[in-house]
């Protein structure tokens, strides 16, 4: 089978360039394991939180200043503005509804009450523009009992430190005891599959009167694993304002987003390989010709362009064994040491060198093999070695917008293929 | 928890095996007894060994006296402290590489220790642990079995507490109260306030460890310790159900233990100097000792993820005050230090091992009652079985809310193993107490609650040594945020809480770093993503000193 572009995971690079290809009338196929980063999501995509130990507000302004090997630099930083408009113009359209904007960071509340600075977060989920001035009143956390995975404690902790007064209230339906019956079943997703029609008009009666005199009421985002949908219902019946806060994996939003860019990307006539794995690749020279993958034993996959969004160790992009870090699908370049006493720092909230470790690209994102970049494979998100997600707290960004700048160049490589034989 | 007397009988600093045990005996004694304590119990040597029951077997060939004394304990811990052992018996192995000679002198001296070895078919002991390496040219059966140094010093504790002993943790000796040439009580430093104060008592009973020389320095004593540090690998499942040893002198990464979920491979052996005492990384020299030595024994190895690896410290003890080290014994010590040192009020117990802990207890008391002329209390320890212990078979908790439930569900029988009879304490009764807290090790937040309300817990290290929260294979990814919350609302000191899930989190990883490839450094990425991506969660202060968070624990 032959396609125009095939990527290589189905997390949210992989899916992002996926889409931003399908838009513009590619041929697209995106082979899947399954599972992605995306499924322990906060419900916020960072640009640049952090940078030289300060929390940052204006991450733009920061991000001409990284190391050259950053790929926001590579991207340029000013190509970023426009790759970050378009990236919420297709969440829109694939029925994701975000806030904020690449200009200026907003604050995300996290499961432990504190706040983070962040560029796009889900808009049923508590930010404020300012933590020590969140226009907020009075506060009523909600909880359902026995589900251990929101830490309601730590929740109001945090918002007291703001001036916020709490209230806290556990509330429970018939549905949620059902699933109680089974002590490992308390959890997010298995919450929020029962959460929809006639128990959300109950779950909003019981808010409401849980809620008091409060003007925003914060409870566990466990609502809306498959859209929006059933969050905006019960907003629309709770009186007070109601917040989402994140709470312990797997993550209600991170399948919703999944699901959401999925389909619309399978809407624009994209080929989605599920729960299948690349197990080889066909290099002539620095071109790659052809993959195979387990599923389709036998039947090898073509394409003009290749996209490697495997992501990082978490996702299995990278490999580590004792004496060496490795690309386990394709055997690309990988920039890390071989000595393992340098991959890792004494403090798990320290600098951790393995966060930065990634294939080796050149500044086109081309992934090099042997020191000779591919022509036609690309590297996008999480794989990409250069930068440290966690602590810049960059991981969304880059991930989204290197996988819109590649599409993007891929697109523009084609156009211009197709002016040259018109000529 | 703070709460304590003017003065004791008997005040006994650290709370290992040895200190707790000592506590207990003098406790049963009827003297009034406080056991005071840097960090946490168990946080030195005590819960950084193999957890292997001994049947003396390995001492055999080299030391007849460690040996007997063993094989005698090893059969008192089974009654004793039945829910802290696990009866898998034991092999000792002879590879292809190693002489099949020895295995004769082997024998011979266990049996001369009493202690009841029995040459098997190889093929034998391969029908009976299927992990061994399939090319073993020779195999011998031994009582050996498995022991959690953690449950066993808890119970110690408890036992202590329930004859009317006080406990401190937290409390770190700071001097020796001294009047006219005599030890007569201590100086506390509390570990998270920094307030100091003083206690006095008629008799100081040094059981702690390798940090025992420094204690007996403070009363002006000179002992010699002799530092030997010993590194250990956990693996991420339990590959083998009978303790493997290899049939040869003692060497490194000798020896295979299951416990729990998890099986152990140790240990390497160095010589440090006594100020490293509290600096215990594991190198990547000894990590590749003991992996390449382990997989000779259980080949698959290779291919089991490594879920940590850490390192304990002997308290090798020169039995006079020679300086050279030439007369260092494995043995116990038990020092009167007026009559070695003119000094009055104090007493050492020191050398041995986990398996002698209550022999170094016994004899602690013995001298104890001795000095205090208090004839005629003989030592009850070997007989009367440790809480949770006690016959007849323990009569569990019933899940009350959930009737049509017969069996116990599995985080019930978990803590029941854990727990032995304690176990019934432990309460369903709330609604949320059947919910699972680990679901790896399946504690539930009844345990969480029960340890911190009778376990003398009161930090998530101190609960996941009293309950194996954090201990599985997601090494705390999950369950330590559900258990900070738990916490936070019994112990209502939110600042705190924040820290102490940044000290927990630390300390996993400093566990895990040594073994940082594979599945591990995947664990690692989760663990780092959760905490401080999703979460936000950075240490704010300084680490704090008031816990072992130097060095990786089990």
């Amino acid at each position: 089978m032959k396609y125009d572009t095939i990527i290589i995971g189905g997390g949210l690079s992989g899916l992002m360039a996926g889409v931003k290809l399908a838009r513009s009338g590619s041929k697209v196929a995106i082979i899947s394991s399954g599972q992605s980063a995306l499924h322990f999501y906060s419900g916020s995509f960072g640009l640049l939180g952090h940078a030289g130990g300060k929390e940052l507000l204006h991450p733009l302004e920061a991000i001409g200043s990284l190391p050259a090997g950053h790929p926001y630099s590579k991207i340029g930083a000013e190509s970023i503005p426009a790759l970050a408009d378009d990236a919420k113009r297709i969440f829109a359209d694939a029925g994701l509804t975000f806030i904020g904007d690449a200009s200026k960071n907003h604050f995300r509340l996290t499961p432990l009450g504190l706040c983070e600075p962040s560029w796009l977060t889900m808009d049923d989920y508590a930010t404020c523009e300012n933590p020590s001035e969140t226009g907020w009143r009075k506060a009523t956390i909600i909880n359902f009992k026995g589900f251990l995975d929101f830490l309601p404690g730590f929740l109001a902790d945090g918002l007291k430190k703001h001036d916020l007064p709490c209230n806290y209230a556990e509330i429970t339906l018939p549905a949620i005891e059902r699933l109680r019956r089974n002590s490992s079943e308390m959890r997010a997703a298995a919450i929020a599959k029962v959460l929809k029609g006639p128990v959300l008009e109950m779950l909003a009666a019981e808010i409401n009167r849980a809620a008091g005199d409060s003007d925003v009421v914060f409870m566990p985002a466990v609502v809306g694993i498959d859209s929006e949908q059933p969050v905006r219902e019960l907003r629309s019946m709770v009186i007070p304002k109601l917040l989402c806060v994140p709470v312990l994996p797997m993550s209600v939003c991170g399948m919703r987003s999944q699901i959401r860019l999925r389909r619309y990307f399978e809407q624009l006539g994209g080929t989605y390989f599920l729960g299948d794995n690349v197990t080889r690749g066909y290099m002539e020279g620095p071109v790659l010709k052809e993959i195979e993958t387990a599923n389709l034993s036998g039947m090898s996959l073509q394409a003009d362009n290749f996209i490697l969004a495997t992501g990082s160790f978490f996702s299995q992009g990278l490999a580590a064994e004792p004496d060496r870090i490795y690309e386990p699908v394709l055997g690309a370049d990988v920039e890390a040491p071989a000595d393992r006493s340098l991959w890792c720092g004494k403090s798990i909230f320290d600098n951790q060198p393995y966060m930065q470790f990634g294939v080796v690209t050149d500044r086109d994102f081309h992934v090099m093999f042997n020191g000779v970049p591919a022509g036609n494979v690309y590297a996008v998100g999480a794989i990409l070695g250069g930068s440290n997600p966690i602590r810049e707290g960059s991981g969304g960004g880059v991930a989204i917008l290197s996988a819109l700048q590649v599409a993007r160049n891929i697109i523009a490589a084609g156009r211009a293929d197709m002016s040259e034989a018109q000529a | 928890m703070n709460h304590c007397k003017e003065h004791y009988d008997i005040i006994v600093i650290g709370a290992g095996a040895t200190g707790a045990g000592t506590a207990r005996d003098c406790a049963m004694r009827g003297l009034s007894v406080l056991l005071v304590e840097r960090f946490d119990f168990t946080a030195g040597a005590t819960g950084r060994n193999h957890g292997l029951l001994h049947s003396g077997a390995r001492y055999a060939v080299t030391d007849q006296e460690s040996a007997s004394e063993c094989i005698k304990e090893n059969m008192i811990l089974r009654r004793i402290a039945r829910h802290c052992v696990e009866e898998t018996g034991g092999l000792f192995v002879t590879l292809p590489e190693d002489d099949l000679g020895y295995q004769k002198k082997f024998v011979e001296s266990c049996l001369q220790a009493g202690i009841n070895a029995e040459v098997i078919d190889p093929a034998i002991a391969i029908a009976m642990e299927p992990a061994v390496n399939k090319d073993i040219i020779g195999a011998v059966k031994v009582p050996d079995g498995a022991i959690d140094p953690f449950r066993l010093t808890t119970a110690n504790v408890m036992d202590a507490r329930n004859h009317g002993a006080d406990i401190l943790t937290y409390h770190e000796v700071t001097d020796m109260l001294m009047e006219s040439g005599r030890v007569c009580g201590v100086e506390l430093r509390e570990q998270r306030t920094g307030q100091k104060f003083r206690v006095r008592s008629s008799l100081v009973i040094n059981a702690g460890g390798i940090w025992g020389q420094r204690i007996c320095a403070m009363a002006g004593i000179k002992v010699n310790m002799f530092p030997a540090k010993g590194a250990l690998l956990i693996f991420g499942h339990r590959v083998n159900n009978v303790v493997i040893n290899r049939c040869r002198k003692p060497a490194d990464a000798d020896i295979l233990v299951p416990g729990d979920t998890i099986s152990l491979i140790g240990t390497t052996s160095s010589r440090i100097p006594i100020d490293q005492v509290d600096r215990m990384d594991v190198t990547g020299e000894e990590v590749d000792v003991l992996l390449r030595e382990g997989i000779k024994i259980a080949p698959c190895l290779a291919y089991t993820r490594i879920l940590r690896a850490y390192a304990g410290v002997r308290p090798l003890i020169a039995s006079d005050d020679d300086p050279s080290g030439r007369s260092i014994s494995r043995g116990i010590v038990c020092m009167d230090h007026a009559v070695r040192d003119g000094i009055e009020g104090m007493i050492t117990i020191s050398g041995g091992k986990l398996m002698t802990y209550r022999l170094m207890a016994e004899w602690a008391a013995d001298m104890a009652c001795r000095k205090l002329g208090l004839e005629g209390r003989p030592c009850r320890t070997a007989e009367i079985p440790l809480p949770g212990s006690e016959t007849p078979e323990p009569e569990t908790g019933v899940r009350k809310r959930k009737s049509h439930i017969i069996e116990l569900s599995t985080d019930q029988k978990a803590a029941q193993g854990r727990h032995g009879t304690m176990s019934a304490e432990i309460s369903y009764n709330a609604d949320e107490d059947d919910a699972l807290v680990c679901e790896c090790e399946q504690v539930s937040v009844g345990e969480i609650k029960y340890a911190i309300k009778k376990l003398h817990a009161d930090s998530l290290i101190n609960l996941r040594r009293r309950t194996r929260m954090g201990m599985g294979t997601c090494q705390g990814g999950l369950c330590a945020c559900r258990a900070a919350a738990i916490l936070r609302d019994e112990t209502g000191n939110p600042p705190a809480a924040l820290e102490d899930l940044a000290s927990f989190v630390n300390e996993r990883w400093k566990g895990m770093m040594p073994v940082a490839w594979g599945q591990t450094l995947v664990e690692a990425q989760f663990m780092t993503w959760l905490y401080r991506g999703v979460c936000g969660l950075q240490p704010h202060e300084e680490a704090c000193e008031c816990e072992t968070n130097e060095n990786a624990d089990r």
